[in-house]
């Protein structure tokens, strides 16, 4: 009674056998033509009368059984060809409890039908069933459930011409022996096939940290550059004047080294300004406020400057303005920013105007110079970060933080506003920014 | 002096390339100035120099382009050495620069203005 009878001995061999084929390869599509091809081919089910074997899985999405996979036998051919459904369009709603291979996955007990009827309706109709059985010439269908983790995850169909009765105690044997490790091996190759993806997924998102992380570089270098040229000169002249070596000229020293700190200083607030933009941090503090009240502090601030260059500073207010609502503080750091450019870049005698006018949606502010104007090519980098067209290495070399415009772009656009900007190289530029009026 | 050596300072910004003609005329030296990419091509390409200090961040034309316009048409009389000296730092510059000709790479903001003589001093020494 516990020995091995020869029966149950070729069983577990014949189980082995398969097993180490349909575990053998982790490609799912390999796999899932494997489990339906090798009972057949490795077993010579066919001589038993075995002739199409199907494989149908659950899809979680559709709440469906889905068929997957079909044996290639000539019965199975011929099934494709005659099918009034295509095979991977068989899909079954888990609802259906009256499709015994629904009942299968739901008892997660094996079934058994004479009449296709049982396991192709819907989508066949019961006629188109009959048919399909009849042209092909199947007696029986016996449906196992694909259990895995305890869970019934499909099934599989095996159909055969000959009658239930005919069926063997070692053919059953081993066809549920079967059926319980073709579980394992689905879920198996679902697991390789979404390590794959993951991984495909971050091999690209690491290609792209490597792009930044260079990018970052190139911005590290160019910050540092900007950052150690003004310490230069400070250095430098304090050094002369610690030395003795300034004679007359060490308040002119001094005034440099001054100059050189507001630099600096500029620069590091604009980084800052730049980091906490990009990381998300900024909030915008919201209130209604008078654009031209906001215009005449400007030229206020800027007047002794503009002087100092005999370069005249106006406002032109035509009509009357509605109030509107925006973060005063930002805006007044990007007329700042427009009015601190246009000086830099204009020459004695030349004019700098500010205007404002309102649409019903928006406010237009414009800060027009009769500076030396921006080039085409200059025109595209405008309000990127440290470049200003051509060579980064050249324009490097101009004056102001290159960060500027890039803020300012960023500070409209957290308004949901907009920046252009308007120029021909020799006669001058206009920068114009959009508030939305709410 | 007609023994002095010649010297050209490529420097855009004006405070220090003052400073630098300045420290380095004190020290001795024959000193010419350039404050633009073009301006400093011109002369380098005229040539003759013991040494010419080279800014890389410069309008007009970068240091960079200036060393592989002279590799490509070499200069009517030899300059004897060139040195960079720029704030620039990340390590791909340096390594082009150096490829294509300087004899060093100087940092700026590492070097008070003594400290720029005495280093010129070492580049001339083998003089």
């Amino acid at each position: 009674m516990y020995t091995t009878t020869p029966q149950s001995k070729q069983t577990i061999e014949s189980l082995w056998r398969l097993e180490k084929i349909i575990l053998d390869t982790l490609d799912f599509n390999q796999v899932v033509q494997n489990i339906v091809d090798c009972v057949l081919t490795e077993l010579g089910y066919l001589q038993l009368g075995y002739r199409i074997v199907v494989l149908a899985l659950a899809d979680d999405q559709s709440n469906s059984l889905k068929r997957v996979s079909i044996s290639q036998t000539d019965e199975a051919k011929k099934a494709l060809e005659i099918t009034p459904v295509p095979f991977h369009d068989i899909t079954i709603p888990l609802s259906e409890t009256g499709n015994l291979c629904i009942k299968c996955v739901t008892d997660k007990q094996s079934q058994t039908t004479h009449d296709w009827k049982d396991i192709l309706c819907p989508p066949y109709t019961v006629d188109e069933a009959r048919q399909v059985q009849q042209a092909i010439g199947i007696k029986t269908s016996m449906i196992f459930p694909v259990i895995y983790h305890g869970v019934a995850r499909g099934v599989m169909i095996f159909s055969m011409l000959k009658d239930e009765s005919e069926v063997s105690d070692s053919e059953l044997d081993l066809l549920r022996g079967f059926t319980e490790v073709v579980g394992i091996a689905v879920q198996n190759a679902r697991l390789y096939s979404d390590l794959q993806k993951t991984s495909a997924d971050l091999d690209s998102a690491n290609k792209r940290l490597q792009q930044l992380d260079k990018a970052k570089d190139e911005f590290v270098s160019l910050a540092s550059h900007e950052l150690r040229t003004p310490m230069t000169a400070i250095k430098s002249y304090v050094w002369m004047v610690l030395n003795d070596k300034s004679g007359p000229k060490t308040k002119d020293y001094l005034q440099l080294v001054f100059n050189s700190t507001e630099r600096l200083i500029h620069l590091v607030n604009d980084m800052l300004d730049i980091s906490r933009i990009e990381s998300g941090r900024v909030q915008l503090k919201l209130a209604p406020f008078d654009m031209p009240g906001l215009l005449a502090q400007i030229v206020d601030e800027f007047k002794a400057r503009a002087g100092d260059k005999k370069i005249k500073l106006e406002l032109e207010l035509k009509e009357h303005l509605p109030p509107v609502t925006a973060d005063r503080d930002k805006v007044m750091q990007v007329l700042e920013n427009l009015v601190g450019n246009s000086l830099k870049f204009t020459d004695s005698g030349g004019k700098i105007t500010l205007s404002a006018k309102a649409d019903q949606n928006f406010l237009e502010t414009s800060v027009s110079d009769s500076g030396r104007g921006i080039s085409e090519d200059e025109m595209d980098k405008l309000f990127t970060k440290f470049e200003r067209g051509g060579s980064p290495l050249t324009t490097l070399s101009e004056p102001g933080t290159g960060l500027g415009l890039y803020l300012c772009k960023q500070y409209i656009e957290l308004h949901k506003g907009t920046i252009s900007v308007k120029s021909k190289l020799g006669q001058g530029s206009t920068f114009t920014f959009t508030l939305p009026l709410q | 002096m007609a023994d002095a050596a010649r010297i050209l300072v490529v420097e855009d910004d004006q405070a220090l390339r003052d400073l630098y003609v300045l420290i380095l005329k004190d020290a001795g030296f024959a000193v010419d100035e350039a404050a633009d990419g073009e301006a400093a091509l011109a002369a380098m390409q005229k040539g003759g120099y013991d040494l010419v200090l080279l800014d890389i961040v410069l309008p007009k034309l970068d240091g960079i382009k200036i060393l592989e316009h002279l590799k490509t048409s070499p200069p009517d009389a030899l300059n004897k050495k060139i040195v960079v000296l720029s704030n620039l730092g990340h390590d791909e510059i340096i390594s082009n620069a150096m490829a294509l000709g300087s004899v060093g790479y100087l940092i700026k903001s590492d070097y008070t203005p003594d400290q720029i003589v005495l280093r010129v001093r070492e580049f001339l020494g083998g003089k």
